[in-house]
């Protein structure tokens, strides 16, 4: 924190002249844009074009205009119609911060969309806070003609910030838009077996994209307030490249996605299971049969596991226990100690077979391994008093037996 | 039973001679006034639902005036209900015009649940009207709920600085229809915290004119000297204040309780707690349900065990009758405490300030406050705890043997006749402001020529822009930073860490990973009460503190073991202080007085450990902690070198008579002042300029002052919270009628060679401190 002391000195530092800010090196230029006058002032407008053939890493970005977005729409469980491709504006902002609230700005906002058979990004720059009126200005006939807007991570972050600059502005934002937000049925199909879910992952194991000399994102707001200082612009120029590279990954992901929902073949075994998952709430025959079919390819672990125990579930749930019991069966022939399988077949046997030994074969072995590898306390706790119960039914059955 | 036991006291050979005072004050008839024609048949069904068939005087006053469209302030005791008061036009409000929106903001969220509680049982039959508590305990789902329904919101002055106005824009339909903004206990945003709030609502009403609205403020306290001025302060607005209480009251009598002296040489009484523990222990034997006022956290606890171990050795052995409540506690400990109060499950509890509060807790008789609270404000609030609006109560203060509590016990008439104090706020303390004004700028970009409140901000504008934090463009400052600001300002202290209280002690048996927090410390009093080896104690159940972690990069913890002693710690700390810049001078013929501002370096250096029962000294330790430093004001008196040479050749007489008349003046500024003791902190010290090294160590000044070149002492008194609210400026003003008073008090005390009550024990002080100190008297004062 500031002292007074130091308050003082800087005030009367200021109290002095105050030299005039270095004249301000035309970004535009430097960025290959224009100045676009919106009639609410002018804005930094770059424009680049993609021919539907051009590959973001491996993916064709025309993939996203075949995509099935009726099916990418149930699966994402998004109740509103997403139209056709052409009607998406898939859209990504740059901004002074992660705090959120009304201090934090969208200085660079990047939105792509098909026309005439190519794909158009547009990137709308605010050389000054003041800009902002001109941004939002530019903004509004591209949101308005839009049928939905694609984002990742935008229900958490970019839509509710772009509505608060709206609001503060006094203009109307569209808030009922359809929205998808493709982290969601992302997290669905890697959480498990990518370590994160983050878009610069999804780049390099999905799309096989290699960023070369990308910005990392916490540096933007630095660089940001540098450029408003300074006034040098060249390097934000990094900047654009990289607001750029995440709207076309928008675009590239729902390619992937079009094409895996619509066809698996083609998809690795892992991608297979998760499409399960992401299948399971819209559409259950589907989801059974990605997670067979993953299974049937030799999927790894971890993600076998819990593929054998989604399926176990509904074959439970459908009462079909010999499937059940052969996937509890499987998933517990696992090194790394898993309680959940051990427990559902000592529930089978003791609630619906009625065969305490076995239930209790399967209890005394669970307690044992979990033991070894060291489970929470929890867990053991939960094996022992099964146990205990076990034996006390055990007993009394004995004593039963000898009564009669 | 409560009137046997008073009169019992007065007529005991053993306590009478002790009751330095009584005073009785009758019951006092209701005033009322009609239902104003006015006001909506939907509510006037409300209110005779609940048996109301009329209002109160002032009730009717508050109505006439908001319906004027004044800012409003009422001042009225305990029980008169006040509520009402601002329920009334906020239900009207409601009623006229469903788009209206209010805002109700309570120092504390249990202070804001009891309103909600109090408004639903009102409101039963009106569904116009959607309540709803925002604050940190509403769960994240259910606040985008709360900001579109909610009519009516119940909040803090925190949760409005750091989740409401920075997110504005989610709250935009209130900001449009703010219609009445309700500060409930006004009276307690004084010092920091009022001049925190007076720029919080800066904040909230630059965000109102945004979007179109101007609210009226409608505001409650209790008795302070200057409500309407403190209430235009806090809003910057002309405010009326409405001072007569319609509300009946009972008969109350009042006693001031000085403990016997037990060694009149050293004139030592006998210890304070001990006697209020007696004191309280006999009501509540009698089931008079009570009270009882501690001041400090330590204090609470040490008169809880007393208190508990006191009526416990009644037939049951039970003590559960008796609960503790205090600050540091958690919220449904607290909750539970002040529910089992409400039910008369527990019959008495011993609190710090923190029940001074209207927080229900129902109806107590009796209320004993251990130590003159500090304000006489603080004094009529702990007495008003007890009391109803008929029946007869009782407040009982025992006083300790400060200086200042022995001057009201012994001056029944100040006492009882002085008015309470001001209540002061600066909210143009620069630390306070620019905090706020990065804030503000955080939530909308602030024009260059705009005023905050009525402060021309322009240099600190300027000078946030110099350290990057805000950045122009036209004429407008913009917040140009990634974080966010109202994150790094609080509300209630200067800094914002909380040390939570953790208890291991049956971490290892189960390897429970599970965390196990039993309190909370703030930063401020952490380091002298959660140092390592520390008694820390709960609802009067000691906790041994076994790491205290406080590194800038870690979380801030105390780890504690549940223990069985039978002894409390009190922490020793060291203190230096250091001249930054003169502001001000003034030669007085014996003396230099200045005022500027200074640097406070404290530091825990070690502890002792104290018995329970007996307070004897049993034992202390040593403790490493890092020092902790703040900016203040000050107000400082240096000795003329002639005027030392009169008095006494030996420079140690002379060290340890000042250091008598720095306990004096400190004990004594209150008066002048009409603040809390706690407001000020004093220093004797020298005017060596700070480049030095200010460190704290113990014994160091009287040690730097023994072995200085030039012998220069230097009498401080600054104000204790950082960045000053305006006392010292104040005592630079009073300092010739300060050492004035400082020399009576001394003549007029019998001990010998000093005492608690005149220039401090004279173990402390050493046995020629008194004489010295009042040569020293003289001479300032000729």
């Amino acid at each position: 924190m500031s002292t007074i002391d130091d308050l003082r000195r800087v005030i009367r530092r200021i109290e002095g002249a105050r030299p005039p800010r270095p004249a301000p090196e035309p970004i535009e230029r430097l960025v290959d844009g224009e100045l676009h006058d919106t009639g609410h002032g002018s804005i930094v407008r770059v424009r680049r074009e993609y021919p539907l053939s051009h590959r973001h890493g491996a993916e064709p970005l025309g993939d996203a205009l075949a995509a099935p977005l009726e099916l990418l729409a149930r699966a994402a469980r998004i109740d509103a119609e997403l139209g056709a491709a052409d009607g998406l504006l898939f859209l990504d902002t740059e901004t002074t911060g992660l705090a959120g609230g009304t201090g934090t700005y969208a200085f660079l906002v990047g939105v792509a969309r098909v026309e005439d058979a190519r794909l158009v990004v547009l990137q709308y720059f605010m050389r000054d806070f003041d800009d902002e009126p001109a941004l939002l200005t530019a903004l509004e006939p591209l949101l308005a003609r839009a049928r939905a807007v694609v984002t990742f991570n935008g229900g958490g972050f970019d839509l509710p910030l772009l509505e608060t600059r709206f609001v503060l502005a006094r203009r109307r934002w569209p808030s009922t838009l359809p929205h998808l937000d493709l982290l969601r049925p992302a997290r669905r199909v890697w959480t498990g077996w990518l370590s994160d879910c983050r878009l610069s992952t999804l780049e390099s194991a999905v799309l096989g994209l290699a960023r070369e000399d990308d910005v990392p994102g916490g540096l933007i707001p630095m660089l940001y307030f540098d450029y408003l200082r300074s006034r040098r612009a060249a390097p934000l120029c990094r900047v654009f490249e990289h607001n750029r590279a995440d709207v076309l990954s928008l675009v590239a992901l729902v390619g992937w996605f079009g094409r895996a929902l619509a066809d698996t073949s083609g998809v690795r075994p892992e991608e297979l299971a998760g499409l399960g998952r992401l299948w399971e709430p819209c559409d259950l025959e589907r989801a059974l049969g990605c997670y067979r079919a993953a299974l049937e390819a030799g999927v790894p672990e971890p993600v076998a596991r819990w593929a054998r125990l989604r399926l176990a579930w509904w074959e439970k749930r459908a009462a079909r226990w010999d499937a059940a019991c052969e996937l509890w069966e499987a998933a517990r022939q696992h090194d790394l100690f898993d309680p959940r399988p051990w427990e559902e077949l000592a529930k089978f046997h003791e609630h619906r077979a009625r065969d305490l030994t076995a239930a209790r074969a399967v209890v005394e072995d669970a307690l044992g391994l979990a033991r070894t590898a060291g489970a929470a306390s929890r867990v053991l706790e939960a094996f022992a008093y099964r146990l205990a119960r076990l034996d006390r039914r055990l007993a009394a059955r004995r004593l039963d037996v000898s009564m009669t | 039973m409560l009137g046997e036991i008073l009169d019992d006291l007065l007529i005991s050979a053993s306590t009478g001679r002790c009751i330095t005072a009584t005073r009785h004050f009758p019951a006092r008839p209701p005033v009322f006034a009609p239902f104003p024609p006015t006001l909506d048949e939907r509510v006037v069904a409300a209110l005779r639902a609940r048996g109301i068939e009329q209002l109160f005087s002032h009730q009717g006053r508050v109505w006439e005036l908001v319906e004027q469209g004044r800012h409003v302030v009422v001042v009225t005791p305990t029980a008169s209900g006040k509520t009402l008061c601002y329920n009334l036009p906020a239900l009207q409000a409601l009623l006229e015009q469903p788009e209206a929106r209010i805002l109700y903001l309570f120092p504390t969220k249990a202070l804001a649940q009891d309103q909600l509680a109090e408004l639903e049982a009102l409101a039963k039959s009106l569904p116009e009207l959607r309540m709803f508590t925002y604050d940190g305990d509403t769960p994240q789902d259910a606040r985008r709920a709360v900001r579109a329904r909610a009519n009516l919101v119940l909040t803090n002055p925190d949760m409005l600085h750091s989740g409401i106005l920075p997110h504005h824009t989610k709250w935009a339909t209130l900001f449009q229809n703010l219609r009445y903004v309700v500060i409930d206990e006004l009276h307690a945003y004084r010092g920091v915290f009022g001049s925190h709030l007076a720029n919080v609502l800066r904040r909230l009403k630059r965000i109102c004119a945004h979007y179109g609205s101007t609210p009226q403020f409608i505001m409650a306290s209790a008795t302070i000297a200057n409500p309407g001025e403190l209430a235009s302060r806090i809003t910057g607005e002309a405010v009326e204040e409405i001072t007569e209480s319609g509300a009946p009251t009972g008969e109350k009598t009042f006693v001031c309780y000085n403990p016997p002296v037990v060694n009149p040489e050293l004139g030592i009484r006998a210890p304070y707690l001990g006697e209020a523990a007696k004191l309280a222990i006999r009501l509540l034997r009698e089931e008079v349900p009570t009270i009882v006022f501690a001041q400090s956290r330590l204090s609470t606890e040490v008169l809880l065990t007393s208190i508990k171990q006191g009526v416990a050795d009644r037939a049951t052995g039970d003590s559960g009758i008796v609960r503790g409540y205090r600050g540091g506690y958690l919220p449904n400990r607290r909750r539970a405490v002040e529910k089992e109060l409400r039910a008369g499950e527990a019959l008495g509890v011993v609190s710090t300030n923190a029940l001074e509060l209207g927080v229900d807790i129902g109806h107590l008789d009796a209320a004993v406050l251990a130590g003159y609270p500090g304000t006489i404000a603080s004094l009529w609030q702990q007495a008003g705890r007890a009391g109803r609006r008929t029946g007869a109560s009782a407040a009982i203060l025992v006083a300790t043997s400060a200086p200042l509590d022995q001057f009201m016990v012994t001056h029944p008439d100040y006492l009882f006749g002085t008015p309470p104090e001001h209540a002061r706020i600066n909210p143009d303390n620069p630390f306070i402001l620019v905090n706020h004004l990065k804030c503000a700028a955080f939530e909308l970009p602030i024009v260059e020529d705009e005023t905050f409140g009525a402060v021309d901000v322009r240099r600190e504008l300027a000078a946030l822009e110099d350290e990057g934090l805000l950045h122009r463009a036209g004429p407008r400052y913009h917040w140009a930073s990634e974080t966010y600001p109202a994150d790094h300002v609080s509300l209630r202290t200067v800094t914002t860490d909380n040390f939570v209280v953790i208890d291991t002690t049956f971490r290892d048996e189960k390897q429970t990973k599970k965390r196990q927090i039993i309190a909370e410390v703030d930063w401020s009093s952490a380091f002298a009460t959660i140092y390592p080896k520390a008694i820390y104690l709960v609802e009067s159940a000691p906790y041994e503190v076994q790491e205290l972690r406080f590194r800038e990069d870690e979380e801030k913890v105390a780890y504690v073991k549940k223990v069985s002693v039978d002894y409390f710690t009190d922490a020793i700390s060291a203190k230096g202080v250091w001249i930054l810049r003169r502001l001000e001078g003034r030669q007085h013929g014996a003396y230099l007085a200045e005022q500027g501002e200074v640097l406070v370096a404290e530091k825990v250096v070690g502890f002792k450990k104290i018995k329970h029962g007996t307070l004897e000294n049993v034992g202390s330790g040593e403790v490493e902690l890092p020092q902790q430093e703040k900016q203040t004001t000050s107000a400082w008196l240096t000795v003329a070198p002639e005027t030392l040479e009169r008095v006494s050749r030996s420079r140690e007489e002379l060290i340890d008579g000042l250091r008598a008349v720095t306990y004096l003046l400190h004990h004594l500024a209150p008066i002048f002042l009409l603040c809390d003791i706690r407001d000020l902190g004093s220093w004797l010290g020298d005017t060596t300029p700070v480049e030095s090294g200010a460190v704290a160590t113990r014994e160091s000044a009287k040690r730097r002052l023994m072995q200085a070149e030039r012998f220069n002492p230097t009498i401080y008194l600054y104000d204790a919270h950082a960045g000053g609210i305006g006392l010292a400026e104040r005592v630079f003003e009073i300092l010739p009628d300060l050492l004035r008073r400082g020399l009576q008090t001394l003549e007029a005390c019998a001990c010998t060679f000093g005492c608690p009550s005149c220039v401090g024990p004279v173990n402390e002080v050493g046995r020629r401190a008194k004489a010295t100190a009042a040569r020293l008297l003289v001479a300032l004062t000729t």
